[in-house]
C-alpha cells in the first residue's frame, strides 16, 4: 500500500476534477428532472383520461429498467438513429430520462398526501381545479417533496458512477484511472473514494432528517 | 330554490340515493337526520355537485346543477359549504383562507377581500385570530373560520354537513349560536346535524333520512314528539338516550 503516492498533490486535484464533475453533473440532472418530474407527476395525479394513462406507462417503464440500460441507451443507441451526444450529454441525458421518472412519483405521492377535503372545500368555493391546483395542492405539497427529493439526489450522486461506463470523467472514473497505474494505490484511492462519497452524501441525509423533522 | 325530482344516485351497483323528491325555498332552514350511511352527505353533496347524480333532475334556482353547460364554478360561487372537518387551508392564515375564493373567484381586490373578511370574523367573533394559522386555533375556533369563509362569498345558500360533530362538546355552542344568527338573518340552509336544540330553534323542516330515502319531513316540534315512522322512532329514542 502506498498512501503517499497515491494520494499526491497531482492525483488528488485529478480526483477533485471527477468530483466536480460528479456534483455537476448530478445537480443539473436532478434540477432538469424536478422539473420534468412536477410535469410528468401531475399529469399523472390529475387523472385525466388518455393523458394520465401515457405518462403512467412511461414513468413505470422507466422506473422498471436498470439506469445502467438507460446510459447505454442514450450513448450507444442513439447514435444509430441519427442522435449523436457527448458523452456529458449523454450521460445528462441518461440520468434525467431516469430520475424524472423517480421525480414523477415523489411529485405525485407528495400532491397525493394533500386531504382531499381541502380541495373540496376550495372546488366548493368556485375555485378551478388548476386555481386549487396551484394555490392549496401544490405549495403544501411541494413543502413535502423536499425530504424525499435531497434522498433522491443522495442515490443520484451514488448513480453518477454508473457513467464510469461511457468513459465520463467523473470521480470512479478518475479514481480508475489513477488505481490502475499501480496496485498499491488501489485500498488508499478506494478509502478516499468511499470516505468523499460518505460525507456527502450523510451531510445531505442529515439535511434530509432535519427538513423532515421540522415539517413533523 | 333548490329542487330534487326522482334524484337517484349509484356507487356501482349500490343505491346510495333513492328516488329523492325535495323542494327548499328561498330562506327556508331544513334540518337533515337519519342514521349513518344513509345518504345524508351524499344528499348535500350533489347540490353543489360534489357528487353527482345518475338519474333524475336537480336545479338550484332554476339551473340544473348536472347539465354539460352549466358552469359549476359560477353556480357554486352561491352555494357556501361548511364541512365537518373544517378542511380549512393549513400552510394559510385565517385571513388568506377566508379571501382566497372571493379575490380568486370574485376579482375583490386585495384590501376590499379583507375588508369583507373581517367584517365576517367579527361576526363569528375571532377578529383577533386572522393573522393565526388554523393549527393555532380551537377546534371551534377553525369551524367558525370555515363559516366566515363560506359567508365570505356572500352565497344564498350554506350548507353544513354535521359542523358540529368533530368538536369537543364544550365547542359546539359557539358554532351552533353563529349558525342560529345566520338563520335568523334569513339565510337559506340546509343542515345535517343531530343537534334538537338547533333543530327545534331555528329550523323550518326536519327531514328524516334512511337507506337512502327520505322518509319522514316535518315540523321539527311535531317530529320530535311525535315522530310518524317506526324507523324515525327508534331512531329518535337512540340518539336521545345517550
Ligand atoms: N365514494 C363512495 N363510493 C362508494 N360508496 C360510498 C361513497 N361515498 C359514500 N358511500 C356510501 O354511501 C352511503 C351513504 O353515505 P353518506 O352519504 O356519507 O351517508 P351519511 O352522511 O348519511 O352518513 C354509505 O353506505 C357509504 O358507505
Ligand atoms: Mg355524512
Amino acid at each position: 500500500m502506498d498512501f503517499a503516492g497515491a494520494l499526491s498533490a497531482d492525483h488528488l486535484k485529478f480526483l477533485a476534477d471527477g468530483f466536480w464533475v460528479t456534483l455537476s453533473i448530478a445537480f443539473i440532472s436532478i434540477l432538469l428532472s424536478f422539473i420534468i418530474g412536477i410535469l410528468l407527476g401531475t399529469l399523472r395525479y390529475a387523472q385525466i383520461p388518455v393523458v394520465s394513462r401515457v405518462v403512467a406507462i412511461y414513468v413505470e417503464t422507466i422506473r422498471n429498467m436498470p439506469l445502467l440500460l438507460i446510459i447505454f441507451f442514450t450513448f450507444f443507441a442513439l447514435p444509430e438513429v441519427g442522435i449523436k451526444l457527448t458523452v456529458t450529454q449523454a450521460a445528462i441525458t441518461a440520468l434525467t430520462v431516469f430520475e424524472s421518472a423517480m421525480l414523477a412519483e415523489i411529485v405525485r405521492g407528495g400532491l397525493n398526501s394533500i386531504d382531499k377535503g381541502q380541495i373540496e372545500a376550495a372546488r366548493s368555493s368556485g375555485l378551478t381545479y388548476i386555481q386549487t391546483l396551484w394555490h392549496i395542492v401544490m405549495p403544501q405539497a411541494l413543502r413535502r417533496m423536499v425530504p424525499p427529493i435531497v434522498s433522491q439526489f443522495i442515490s443520484l450522486l451514488k448513480d453518477t458512477s454508473l457513467c464510469v461506463i461511457i468513459a465520463l470523467p467523473e470521480f470512479m472514473h478518475n479514481a480508475q484511472i489513477i488505481y490502475a497505474q499501480n496496485v498499491n494505490y488501489i485500498i488508499p484511492i478506494f478509502i478516499l473514494v468511499a470516505f468523499m462519497y460518505f460525507i456527502v452524501n450523510y451531510a445531505l441525509s442529515l439535511v434530509a432528517r432535519r427538513l423532515e423533522s421540522r415539517q413533523a | 330554490m333548490i329542487r330534487f325530482k326522482s334524484v337517484n344516485k349509484y356507487y356501482g351497483d349500490f343505491h346510495v340515493l333513492k328516488d329523492i323528491n325535495l323542494v327548499i325555498n328561498k330562506g327556508e332552514v331544513v334540518v337533515v337526520i337519519g342514521p349513518s350511511g344513509s345518504g345524508k352527505s351524499t344528499m348535500l353533496r350533489c347540490i353543489n355537485r360534489l357528487e353527482t347524480i345518475s338519474d333524475g333532475e336537480l336545479t338550484v334556482n332554476g339551473v340544473k346543477v348536472n347539465d354539460k353547460n352549466t358552469n359549476i364554478n359560477e353556480l357554486r360561487r352561491n352555494i357556501g359549504m361548511v364541512f365537518q372537518h373544517f378542511n380549512l387551508y393549513p400552510h394559510k392564515t385565517v385571513l388568506e383562507n377566508i379571501t382566497l375564493a372571493p379575490t380568486m373567484v370574485l376579482k375583490q381586490s386585495k384590501e376590499e377581500a379583507e375588508k369583507i373578511a373581517m367584517y365576517y370574523l367579527e361576526k363569528v367573533g375571532i377578529p383577533d385570530k386572522a393573522n393565526s394559522y388554523p393549527s393555532q386555533l380551537s377546534g371551534g375556533q377553525q369551524q367558525r373560520v370555515a363559516i366566515a369563509r363560506g359567508l365570505a362569498m356572500k352565497p344564498e345558500i350554506m350548507l353544513f354537513d354535521e359542523p358540529t360533530s368533530a368538536l369537543d362538546p364544550e365547542m359546539i355552542g359557539e358554532v351552533l349560536d353563529v349558525m342560529k344568527a345566520l338563520a335568523k338573518e334569513g339565510m337559506t340552509m340546509v343542515v345535517v346535524t343531530h343537534e334538537m336544540g338547533f333543530a327545534k330553534e331555528v329550523a323550518d323542516r326536519i327531514i328524516f333520512m334512511d337507506q337512502g330515502r327520505i322518509l319522514e319531513e316535518g315540523k321539527p316540534a311535531d317530529f320530535y314528539a311525535n315522530p310518524k315512522e317506526e324507523r324515525a322512532r327508534v331512531f329518535l329514542s337512540r340518539i336521545l338516550n345517550h
